[in-house]
């Protein structure tokens, strides 16, 4: 993942919503330090609109959001939002505690991933990488980066 | 018996417990050495003091007696069990209200009241995402909304206690039905439970986004009106919770919230209250974890730490000043959402570690809490959990059961030690304040909760059902019905109600109330809580007042470290 | 809302244009060693040079992010954007970083006059990136009036820091020693602004008192060194701060352009270093190996081989 000529994975770990538990959000941000990735980590009570102007800025590949009551029901809007501003390369992945017939809303809006309780740090590093890859590739095919 | 006999028997014991350390050493060459959650070593065995009585008056004391290792009172559950204050909180105030009489019917005794993290974030509902309302907590924004909620319940002979932090409109609330019930308010009893600023900052961030100062500001201005015109209240309730539930060890839980607790001693002393006066009406509010005789043992030498310190730091000289309460609550984080059933022997767990260690108040999860906002079977479940410790397994029946435990004995004399050599860490960098600005605390926490981690990763730590003694379909075993979320209609209309609300006040008065509120929070000598209180009477809301502070004391630095 | 799919020329339009997510994206792009890259940045360089860089170091702890958040406001107030460039170091083992300065900037969320970028040093030694030129022009051509980059000083790239800075801010909390004497004598050489910060939490007095003696004893010609005590919750000092590093910029020896020459000479000459490098580890010819046969058995000196084949190579 780390080749000379490609940057490391940038990934924007957050919480949008109500909710200000970030005890899970923290030890995942660390997970994907120490397997190579740059994260940008924010407060909780992020709007939706600063997360996108955050994406934006940061160029990020990756955006976890961190849900354990009911904020991941506007995710949806997030994604809505990135869309409409020209990132729907960027892959979302929700994590924390989502009912299981709450999943099928978020799949459908395009997340690429749910992180419940007991899932592991390996497997989150692992998906992330290869969404992280996913999200550059869409992105390079605009720009071309070869040296 | 005669000396001879004595010295025989004492030699007898001597080579018993020579022979037991060669045969284990024997049977279990190259143990590997087990700790607790707050690291320290346990041993297979622990043995007699030589002569407990020594030491048991300045050590233990008996109950209602300093240091008061064995309880606060003499009588402790015997005379009084705690009080079962389930914490509830769900969408409007009328569903609050008919989910807590269900509870009173089933047996709880005292009412918690959780608001909305709209709520929290100091947002009136017609603020924020309708989706998001009433999925955690009650939405409660004004005095009505409070009446509704609190519809038939006696007021002056419940207790209410309520979970918002600076600056407490839901006592205001409270306040203002109270008086139109004609209720003294002599006669009202509760805590408010998250007043504890400091905890906020550090782990969990339901805070206002008031500035540190300005929380510190309110805070004792709340303690000032309540010791006078509320004087059965707990205005202050320091809280262990978060940080355990953050991934502080036990000990850390402890050190860091006798800390903060020493904090805010000090800060009313400063502020020229007296501490028998005010340390009376402090109470702590902890976690309590699976690793049952490490709680016992870390309630054990809170109580002993605490009365020690009112009185060698705080100049307490009142007894009572001394007492160490608290309300325990079961951890959310030991519970898990494979096999959720399991969790009933979880909290079972959890609940008897809070009754052997002497706590007030205890409030007992349910088994579906990691899923969603408990549904009514589950949180009768839980109420009668406590029930049936209490009834069925007689656990209230002896005072402090454990004490004597040459285990326990020891291990509330080692916690004590781990608990205050954290506080002198927090003491050197200039006390609780000094250390949350510097990010220490929240340090101190996230190695903690990697620690912990990295032990479940790797399997040390097992937990049935996530690292093993998996199934197969684990996910699909869930008891629960379909994920309840309240009603959006029902939550629409009450937004609208609100906003409809807000229309037909009296504006003048509102903005009256609101420049009342800024000019106190400006000057030093009035009273901010005071000016809250009058202000919700006449209709100020929950998020105007809010927001009104925010701007006058200004917005939170989010104090976070990496 | 630009299109991205065109080729970089747009990209470099998009940029001058200040379009915001264009300026996100080509500081991506100017990070690598495409030729993409390289043409990006000759593309940007006729926008550059309106922009007053200034640098903020110092230990870590000592509150820059704060002050750099204060002096976001301060400046927006007069009218002015801002970007700002904060550099984390990350970890050499994994190449990971957690990048949190920006957590301390959270005022100017969605303020479009604002551009942060978190940045990991990426294993470049001395506190900065190895392109951090590059980002810097990228905002000069987007049409930031300031531009702010914010790293750990570590005494160790003091060159690098002053090559791509207009004014340096050297930043630390005093009250203890050691906050001083991690202010290593390298750092201190190239402030134009002294700053103790946290004034209320400690006595700032004392600090400033020592910092200003320590620096009599090293002050060369006319170079007058302000020490400034700030609070960044406050505001106190802020302006003071922004002032004396504005005047610190307009009053350089050395202009703008003269910088960047030596900048680029610096470059120019690691460029040509790693391809010599890269020939010398790479020869198949067996020139070196025999050159290190003759070192090896004390025949000839390190130096006389490297100019011979230095000679050999411009044959």
């Amino acid at each position: 993942m780390n080749s000379e000529t490609t940057r490391p994975s940038r990934v924007l770990i957050t919480k949008i919503g109500l909710d200000g538990h970030d005890r899970g959000s923290r030890l995942v941000a660390a997970f994907l330090r120490d397997a190579g990735f740059e994260v940008i980590y924010t407060p909780p009570w992020q709007s939706i609109d600063a997360v996108v102007d955050l994406a934006l800025q940061e160029d990020v590949d990756v955006i976890g959001i961190s849900s354990l009551s009911t904020d991941h029901l506007i995710v949806p809007d997030l994604m809505r939002a990135l869309m409409v501003a020209g990132l729907g390369h960027i892959r979302v992945v929700v994590g924390g505690i989502i009912p299981d017939d709450e999943h099928a809303l978020l799949f459908n809006a395009g997340v690429s991933a749910v992180f419940e309780p007991g899932v592991s740090s390996a497997s989150i590093c692992a998906q992330v990488t290869t969404f992280a890859t996913e999200a550059r590739n869409d992105s390079a095919a605009t720009i071309d980066e070869t040296p | 018996m005669s000396e001879t006999t004595r010295k025989q028997r004492l030699g007898a014991y001597d080579q018993a417990v020579e022979h037991w350390e060669n045969t284990y050493a024997q049977n279990l060459a190259n143990e590997r050495p087990i700790y607790n959650r707050s690291g320290i070593a346990i041993d297979p065995l622990y043995l007699p003091d030589t002569d407990p009585l020594l030491d048991y008056v300045d050590q233990l004391g008996l109950p209602g007696q300093a240091p008061y290792t064995r309880g606060i009172y003499s009588t402790m559950h015997r005379g009084r069990t705690w009080s079962q204050r389930q914490l509830i909180g769900l969408g409007t105030p009328a569903e609050y209200n008919r989910r807590m009489m269900k509870l009173l019917d089933a047996g709880t005794t005292a009412i918690s009241l959780i608001p909305c993290n709209s709520v929290y974030r100091g947002n009136d509902c017609d603020e924020v995402p309708l989706p998001l309302l009433g999925t955690c907590g009650t939405v409660v924004n004004t005095v009505d909304h409070m009446a509704t909620a609190l519809d038939g319940v006696p007021v002056g002979e419940i207790s209410t206690s309520m979970n918002d932090p600076s600056p407490f409109t839901l006592l205001a609330f409270v306040l203002n039905v109270a008086q139109q019930r004609n209720v003294h308010w002599q006669k009202i009893t509760g805590t408010s439970n998250q007043s504890d600023y400091l905890s906020h900052c550090v782990a969990n961030h339901m805070f206002f986004r008031l500035s540190l100062p300005g929380a510190r500001r309110i805070l004792l201005d709340h303690i000032s009106y309540c010791r006078e015109r509320v004087p059965q209240w707990n205005p202050l309730s320091v809280v262990g919770q978060h940080m355990q539930q953050a991934g502080a060890t036990p000990a850390e839980a402890m050190a860091f919230t006798l800390s903060s607790a020493l904090q805010y001693g000090e800060d009313c002393i400063n502020h020229g209250m007296d501490p028998d006066d005010v340390l009376p009406r402090f109470t702590f509010f902890f976690d309590i974890s699976m690793s049952l005789f490490e709680e016992v043992a870390k309630f054990r030498a809170g109580r002993r730490i605490w009365a020690r310190l009112t009185r060698d730091k705080l100049g307490a000289r009142d007894p009572r000043s001394q007492r160490f309460k608290f309300h325990g609550q079961t951890s959310g984080v030991d519970l898990t959402r494979q096999q959720p059933l399991n969790n009933i022997a979880r909290v079972t767990v959890q609940a008897i570690a809070g009754i052997l260690s002497g706590l007030q108040s205890m409030h007992t999860d349910a088994y579906d809490e990691v899923i969603n906002t408990p549904n009514e079977g589950p949180a009768r479940v839980a109420v009668a959990t406590q029930n049936l410790l209490r009834e069925e397994a007689h656990l209230c029946d002896v005072i402090d059961p454990l004490g004597g435990s040459w285990y326990i004995e020891q291990l509330t004399d080692q916690m004590e030690e781990k608990i205050l050599a954290v506080m002198d860490t927090i003491a050197e960098s200039g006390g609780m304040y000094r250390a949350v600005e510097k990010g220490l605390v929240q340090a101190m926490i996230g190695r903690s909760a990697l620690a912990w981690q990295e032990r479940v990763e790797n399997g040390e730590q097992k937990i049935v059902g996530v690292n093993c003694y998996t199934t197969d379909d684990n996910e699909t075993n869930d008891p629960s019905p379909a994920t309840e979320r309240p009603d959006s209609k029902t939550m629409g209309r009450h937004v609208e109600s609100l906003r409809v609300f807000k229309r037909q006040r009296d504006q003048e008065k509102v903005s009256a109330a609101l420049s009342n509120i800024a000019r106190a929070a400006n000057s030093k000598d009035d009273n901010v809580f005071a000016t809250v209180v009058a202000g919700t009477a006449i209709g100020v809301t929950h998020g105007e007042t809010v927001a009104c502070l925010r701007r006058e004391l200004g917005l939170g630095q989010p104090l976070i470290v990496e | 809302m630009v299109n991205l799919s065109k080729p970089t020329d747009s990209l470099a339009s998009a940029v001058c244009a200040g379009h915001r997510a264009a300026i996100g994206k080509a500081l991506s792009l100017v990070e690598g060693d495409s030729v993409a890259a390289s043409r990006f940045c000759q593309e940007i360089t006729g926008y550059t040079g309106q922009a007053t860089v200034i640098g903020l170091t110092g230990p870590a702890g000592c509150g820059k992010s704060t002050l750099i958040n204060a002096a976001i406001a301060h400046l927006r107030r007069q009218g002015l954007q801002v970007a700002v460039a904060a550099v984390d170091p990350s970890s050499t083992i994994t190449g990971g970083a957690i990048l949190g300065d920006r957590l301390r900037m959270t005022n100017h969320a969605q303020d479009a006059g604002v551009f942060i970028r978190s940045l990991s040093s990426r294993g470049h030694l001395g506190g900065l990136t190895r392109h951090i030129h590059r980002m810097v022009d990228v905002f000069d051509a987007a049409g930031f009036d300031v531009v702010m980059v914010e790293t750990v000083g570590t005494g160790q790239n003091e060159q690098e820091i002053t090559q791509i800075t207009d004014a340096r801010i050297v930043v630390c909390t005093g009250g203890q020693g050691d906050d001083i004497q991690a202010l290593k004598a390298g750092i201190l050489e190239i402030a134009d602004v002294l700053v103790v910060n946290k004034a209320d939490l400690i006595p700032a007095k004392t600090t400033i008192e020592q910092l200003r003696s320590g620096l009599a004893l090293r002050q060369s010609g006319n170079r007058k060194v302000p020490v400034i005590a700030t609070n960044a919750l406050s505001g106190e000092g802020i302006d003071e701060m922004l002032t004396a590093a504005n005047t610190a910029a307009q009053g350089q020896n050395s202009t703008r352009a003269d910088r960047r020459h030596a900048r680029i000479r610096e470059l120019l000459a690691q460029s040509s270093a790693e391809l010599v490098k890269g020939k010398v580890l790479g020869d198949e010819s067996g020139l070196i190996t025999t050159l290190c046969d003759q070192i090896a058995m004390g025949q000839r000196s390190i130096k006389d081989c490297a100019t011979d084949f230095l000679h050999e190579l411009s044959s």
